[in-house]
């Protein structure tokens, strides 16, 4: 069997017991199925609550609304300030029946307030049903454009034209400047830079725990005595560097597995909700938008899915994993060798995830402010590179820094692999009491125990 | 081609502790040798040095005869004494993978490893995990991953650990019977009894030196100081006339039943044992006649006791 044979079974026997488990299996499925629940959910329940909504106003003192005397009807005064929205209408009356006979008259919320309303400015929103969030933000924003309009004309000499147009709010539109090439369209580095640290977060989280689950592994071929046959057959840096891949295997495997299923989850979603199956099964629910990516971006929090140009930032992680897995695991591998157990171990690690702890801390920074100087610096370090890119490449970022901060990473790695090996060689088999930095320095040396 | 193993001037120092000192001996093809020495004597640092686990500082390794490579070591079957399974794994799965990791393919490995588990009787165990079975059936898990590819030579580090005398014997067996089907064998352990019973040959180790060498019944017959041992039927004074000055009496005992006498005695030097037979042959009628010859366990301490003489004399 050729040496990369060898390799190959470490990394084929690392990666089956631990992917051909259940636990594995479990976690692999939920996520996919809790991640698209969400969505679904935050989906079904705007649309569940944007239900339609027959308003009865009722405008005892007078103040928003007068009868039509071409129809005897109760209408608003200031018709502008009721504009057609989807789903909600108003109907104006002095005095409202009682509950029982608006709500069989196919009102679903009656509003009320008295001639003091515009002192305590606060009313009363009754239903029977909760007219959902946005019905009532709506509701409160028209009803308060049409008390404004009773007061510019209960106390001001202008006329409600006249205070419009004095009214004043300012609107900055965000355009990048290029140099001398022409500006282009900006904005939105906020919520990309949040897209980015969702990303950073995720590749921070894998990387903690799958090194501290290659730690864990060789503190247990120490402890069960597995690693003396295992190095007389394969060279520790070989055993090394399968256990590394083959641990970095299972996570590519459950980063795949989750893409993967979470498309499928979402495209089978698409599909129910396309094909309006949904309707009739949601609570007081008419009618429902036919398009689901159209739903999304109704929603505030779900219409930032709909910017994220998921194959770039899937590669980039991807990508990013691969560099990061391979530096910080070996750095895992060769603590592990070195110390007795998972909790002294899990001491020596913390200098080394501190970079990477700083990095989720900044990244978690570059948020509100995507383009500060020192992310250029520690998206190039290796150690920072792997979480800081992720956001940068979100905003947006120069292709040839991206290659050169993962070359660089990919260089780290390849170094810190062989000495680590090195350390790896002497720590396995040692079992003295005795560990620490100094030893692990002193096998990186070259100089055994 | 007669030696397995050649090990040449193999020096080993950890700082300024020095492990191995210019140790050397051979396992000849299909014997099985025995490697002695008190805890710290350099056994474990010489057999992982072997196993290319530990880099020799000097000195030169020949396996079959090549100087020592990874491709070759790769042949050996290894029994560390620190030895151990992947607990959350399955037996069978456990014993493939090792097999792999010596060169075997899968489906070699397969078939290999179903007949060993049926020769030792375990081949209900393929599918536990080892969490799940004694500590014994463990060993013998560990003995079938080291002996599955057929290897030229085996080293074996204390393979008695742990088992009950029973499958004791049962692994005793084995060795023997890939001994005598050429394998070569070398032995690292402390029970000496097993060493009498199997080694052909010895190499005893001390401070990192070679202390004792040869055939274990070359060693045994130089170690004999005249221990004799008569069991007779007659009359104490008159034994005690024809022993003369042959030897030295150490004592005689009578035997529970027969009216048979079991006496102790020692040659003296240049006394073959034919001499003192033939002078009782007309005092006593003797029923048996034994040479008593040192045991390994005799030869160890007396070596090391040498050694730890020659070391603290001035």
């Amino acid at each position: 069997m050729m040496r990369g044979s060898l390799i190959g079974a470490v990394i084929a026997r690392e990666w089956r017991t631990r992917v051909v488990k259940r636990s594995f299996l479990i976690g692999t499925l939920l996520m996919p199925i809790l991640a698209v629940g969400v969505l679904a959910g935050t989906v079904l329940i705007t649309q569940a609550t944007d239900t339609t909504n027959v308003v009865l106003v009722e405008d005892a003192p007078g103040l928003i609304s007068r009868v039509d005397p071409a129809t005897g009807q109760q209408v608003p005064r200031c018709p502008g300030c009721f504009p057609e929205r989807d789903k909600l209408t108003y109907r104006f009356t002095r005095e409202a029946p009682a509950d029982s006979i608006w709500l069989e008259e196919g009102f679903t919320v009656l509003v009320e307030y008295d001639g003091s309303v515009l002192q305590n400015r606060a009313g009363y929103l009754v239903y029977d049903k909760s007219p959902g969030m946005t019905a009532k933000r709506n509701i409160e924003r028209d009803l308060s454009k049409a008390m404004e309009h009773a007061r510019v004309l209960e106390s001001t000499e202008l006329d409600w034209q006249a205070y419009q147009r004095l009214k004043f709010e300012l609107n900055l539109i965000d355009r990048e400047a290029n140099g001398d090439m022409a500006r282009t369209d900006g904005g939105g580095e906020e919520v990309r830079g949040f897209i980015g640290f969702f990303f950073s977060a995720l590749l921070f989280l894998v990387l903690s725990v799958y090194g501290g689950m290659i730690l864990r592994s060789v503190v247990e071929e120490k402890s069960n005595r597995v690693v003396e046959v295992l190095i007389a057959a394969v060279r520790p840096e070989e055993l090394l560097l399968g256990k590394v891949i083959g641990m970095g295997a299972v996570a590519l495997t459950q980063l795949v597995a989750w893409s993967v299923l979470s498309t499928l989850a979402f495209s089978a979603f698409q599909f129910v909700f396309d094909s309006g199956a949904l309707g009739a099964s949601l609570p007081g629910q008419g009618e429902v938008p036919t398009d689901l990516l159209t739903a999304m971006a109704e929603n505030e929090i779900t219409s930032i899915l709909l910017d994220i140009n998921w194959t770039l930032m899937a590669l980039s992680t991807i990508g990013y994993f691969i560099g990061g897995y391979l530096l910080y695991g070996s750095i895992y591998a060769a603590v592990g060798g070195s110390v007795q157990s998972e909790q002294e171990g899990q001491g020596m690690v913390i200098p080394i995830i501190m970079p990477l702890m700083f990095a989720y801390i900044i990244g978690s920074g570059a948020m509100s402010n995507p383009e500060m100087g020192a992310l250029t610096w520690l998206s190039w370090f290796p150690l920072t590179s792997p979480v800081i890119m992720l956001v940068r490449v979100a905003v947006g970022v120069a292709w040839w820094e991206v290659v050169l901060s993962w070359g660089l990473l990919m260089l780290s790695a390849r170094i810190v692999l062989g000495l680590a090996g090195r350390a790896y060689r002497f720590g396995v088999l040692h079992t003295g009491k005795s560990s620490g930095w100094s030893l692990l320095l002193q096998w990186i040396r070259g100089h055994g125990s | 081609m007669t030696t397995a193993l050649s090990i040449a001037q193999l020096e080993k120092s950890y700082g300024a502790q020095r492990v191995l000192n210019g140790v050397s001996f051979e396992v000849p093809k299909g014997a099985i040798v025995g490697l002695l020495g008190p805890n710290g004597a350099g056994k474990s640092t010489l057999i992982r040095s072997i196993m290319g686990i530990v880099e020799p500082d000097a000195g030169s390794i020949h396996l079959e005869g090549r100087p020592w490579s990874r491709e070759v070591v790769r042949g050996i079957g290894y029994l560390p004494e620190e030895r151990g399974l992947y607990k959350d794994m399955r037996v069978g799965d456990q014993a493939v993978y090792f097999a792999r990791l010596k060169g075997m393919a899968k489906s070699d490995a397969v078939s290999a490893l179903r007949h060993w588990f049926e020769r030792l009787e375990v081949e209900g165990w393929w599918d536990k995990k080892v969490s799940d079975i004694s500590k014994g059936m463990a060993q013998k898990i560990q003995f079938i991953c080291t002996v599955v590819h057929d290897p030229g030579l085996l080293i074996l580090d204390e393979p008695l650990s742990g088992f009950d005398p029973i499958n004791a014997r049962r692994i005793i067996d084995e060795v023997r019977a890939l001994a005598s089907s050429g394998t070569s064998i070398l032995l690292s352990t402390h029970d000496m009894p097993s060493v009498e019973r199997l080694c052909d040959e010895v190499v005893m180790l001390n401070g990192g030196k070679v202390v004792l060498s040869g055939g274990a019944d070359a060693l045994r017959e130089a170690g004999w100081s005249g221990q004799q041992e008569v069991v007779f039927k007659g009359n104490d004074i008159a034994f005690t006339n024809a022993l003369g000055t042959l030897g030295h009496l150490d004592g005689i005992t009578v035997e529970a039943s027969g009216g048979l006498r079991r006496a102790q005695l020692r040659l003296r030097e240049g006394v073959p044992p034919g001499q003192l037979l033939q002078a009782l042959g007309g005092a006593v009628e003797v029923n048996e006649f034994v040479k008593i010859r040192p045991t390994m366990e005799s030869l160890f301490i007396q070596a090391v006791d040498q050694t730890a003489a020659e070391t603290s004399a001035p």
